[in-house]
């Protein structure tokens, strides 16, 4: 089949992704340059104030900070936690190995909402762990565990843990193990084998996998919404804030872009200088 | 270089024995090939020599001290893969240097050996490609100059041909024995191929289902295996069944077969008899063995003919025979008169 002719194949996913992104995003950009007042709310005009406010803002400027601390934070610790287990899950030979994949699917049918449901009667004041200690003697007030960055963290981590490993283990599974045990051969130890071969091999699973992760992080609305409490503020809740309780739309769509944007950025960047780091080892 | 002595080695995998009670022994400069099918357990012997398994039983020895116990990265192995296992992303002179780097040699020193051990290969024009832009003969010499930069006590080789094509395969074949010769590589091979294992080896040692058949030169196989299994798998052979009835074999199919009696051991069930040695002559005056030829396939140089004795068929082989030779006109349903020397015709047990 000749390559104009495979082209229509792409068609049905491309229409929808224009009609159900492409066309609404046209609009928030239209609408990120309207004018806000609070008595008419949206006035047509073609302004660039609501960016010039998101910048300059310094709640805004927090959020922002607060939101890629998070994300860069998760999205490292997710790294770091999935290796090993992506690791261990594509060099398994024995025949559990897809029944142990499906596993790892498992955390993604348990909804956000939900899940962070169970972490509040986990981590609260009068969750269980907070419960047990006490009833053991170990303190005598709750520990603040909840409504704190910290447990912002462990649940989006625990979130979107399954695509990196799934992501890291698609690609490990390619490296070669006769690759690993020539290096063994060669006299490097099993460290110095992960990281002048693993690693190096692996680098386009851990770009793949830390930009999906980061983008959800970055996106995260469930989670800081609930486990961080009203003080906590990341971007993608303030987006919505703007949309649903101020009914500011220009705003919210100016923060929208700038969220959008900052991850773009982010995502090329951080992608070019990992895979620049590795390529060449 | 050292020596390599393998003792009483044995491998499980859950119930199944992989390897089981094998003895070897390689001397220094000298280069031993495993021979056998596949799944013999050729490679998992292989293996535990380079520390990648580690034995449920028996010691492995390299030049007198017992690694047995030791990790991979501190036996002094260099081990070429069957699928070469360059690093990908390395280039060529990368490659053959991370073993150098292994040992902490210095940057001046490393390029030196490097340029050696690919001029060795004839690839030092090469030094700068990644394993990508070679051929796979290209990437079989990079794989043999990364094992043998490290000056490895013993040279470990995984079928390394079996990934180049025949023409090829002859070739590397020459080479990489010529190297070993010339290095005095104590060296084992592991091959299923065993043109290769002859051609290239000093003593062969032949394994089947985990076990030791039989060790000898390539000579002494041929000429004298053990077993029927040696005899069929080294070489060519005429494996017929039958029972002993004075100094001939009486097949199965009722044909009486001469062979040589002495020497033969009691458990004898099997006469065998190298396809070379029966010699044919064209038309029946009655006397000897009486054949139809079955089919006659042309092999050049040679020609082999499908002998039908009442039932008992033999494959003979004899030189392509010249225009005016009465063997020239045999066709397929012709009858020949064949014979054999009795002592080429030996009694093995199965
Ligand atoms: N990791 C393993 N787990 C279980 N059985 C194995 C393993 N590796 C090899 N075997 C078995 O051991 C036997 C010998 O294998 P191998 O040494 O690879 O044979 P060869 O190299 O001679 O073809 C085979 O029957 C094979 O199935
Ligand atoms: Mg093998």
């Amino acid at each position: 089949m000749r390559k104009h002719e495979t082209a229509v194949f792409i068609l049905p996913a491309g229409l929808l992704v224009c009609a159900l992104l492409g066309v609404p995003m046209l609009m928030m950009a239209r609408i990120s340059l309207n004018h806000y007042d609070p008595m008419v709310l949206m006035v047509e005009a073609l302004t660039a104030e609501n960016y010039l406010r998101a910048v300059t803002d310094p709640y805004y400027q927090q959020v922002l900070m607060v939101t890629l601390g998070v994300a860069l934070s998760s999205t490292v610790l997710t790294l770091l936690l999935a290796f090993p287990a992506a690791y261990w899950l594509s060099r398994m030979e024995s025949r559990w190995k897809s029944t142990v994949t499906i596993l790892t699917l498992f955390p993604l049918l348990v909804g956000n909402v939900v899940r962070s449901a169970g972490w509040i009667a986990l981590l609260g004041n009068d969750g269980l762990i907070n419960a047990t200690l006490q009833e053991a003697g170990f303190i005598v007030g709750p520990l603040r565990l909840l409504y704190t960055p910290g447990a912002v963290i462990v649940g989006i981590v625990g979130v979107v843990l399954p695509y990196m490993v799934l992501t890291l283990s698609a690609v490990i599974e390619g490296i070669p193990r006769q690759v690993e045990e020539a290096a063994g051969n060669l006299g490097a130890r099993p460290l110095t084998v992960f990281r002048r071969v693993v690693l190096p091999l692996a680098t386009p699973g851990v770009v793949a996998g830390s930009v999906l992760v980061f983008i959800l992080c970055m996106n995260a609305y469930a989670t800081p919404v609930l486990l961080g409490g009203p003080q906590f503020q990341m971007m993608a809740p303030a987006v919505y804030d703007q949309f649903s309780r101020v009914s500011n739309w220009p705003f919210g769509a100016a923060l929208a872009f700038i969220l959008l944007i900052v991850t773009l950025l982010m995502t090329v960047v951080g992608s070019a200088a990992l895979s620049r780091k590795y390529r060449a080892a | 270089m050292g020596t390599l002595s393998l003792q009483g080695l044995r491998k499980e995998y859950g119930q199944s024995v992989a390897v089981e009670r094998v003895d070897i022994d390689v001397g220094e400069g000298e280069l031993v090939s495993l021979l056998g099918p596949s799944g013999c357990g050729k490679t998992t012997t292989l293996r535990m020599v380079a520390g990648f398994i580690e034995p449920t039983e028996g010691r492995v020895v390299i030049a007198g001290q017992d690694v047995t116990k030791m990790p991979a990265y501190a036996r002094q192995t260099g081990m070429v893969f069957q699928s070469y296992a360059l690093f990908p992303h390395m280039t060529v002179a990368g490659n053959v240097g991370f073993g150098l780097e292994m040992r902490g040699v210095g940057r001046a020193e490393r390029d030196r050996h490097i340029m050696e051990a690919l001029k060795l290969v004839q690839l030092d024009h090469l030094s700068e490609r990644l394993p990508r832009q070679l051929s796979g003969g290209q990437q079989q010499r990079v794989a043999l100059a990364r094992a043998l930069v490290i000056n490895p006590e013993v040279f470990l080789l995984d079928e390394p041909l079996s990934n180049l094509d025949a023409k090829l395969r002859a070739q590397v074949r020459g080479e990489i024995r010529a190297l070993q010769q010339r290095l005095g590589l104590t060296t084992l091979l592991v091959t299923h191929d065993q043109e290769e294992a002859l051609t290239m080896s000093d003593r062969l040692i032949v394994m089947e289902g985990g076990r030791v058949r039989q060790v000898g030169t390539a000579e002494e196989l041929y000429e004298n295996p053990a077993d029927a299994f040696v005899a069929d798998f080294v070489g060519r052979c005429n494996i017929v069944k039958g029972t002993i009835e004075g100094s001939a074999m009486r097949s199965e199919s009722g044909s009486l077969l001469p062979c040589r009696m002495e020497g033969a051991p009691a458990n004898a069930s099997v006469l065998a008899l190298r396809p070379e040695r029966i010699a044919m002559q064209p038309g029946t005056d009655g006397s000897g063995l009486t054949a139809r030829i079955g089919a006659v396939l042309y092999l050049g140089a040679q020609t082999e003919y499908q002998l039908d004795l009442d039932g008992t068929v033999l494959t003979a082989i004899r030189p392509t025979p010249q225009d005016n030779d009465a063997l020239r006109h045999i066709k397929t349903g012709d009858t020949v008169n064949i014979s054999w020397d009795p002592a080429a015709a030996r009694l093995l047990p199965a």
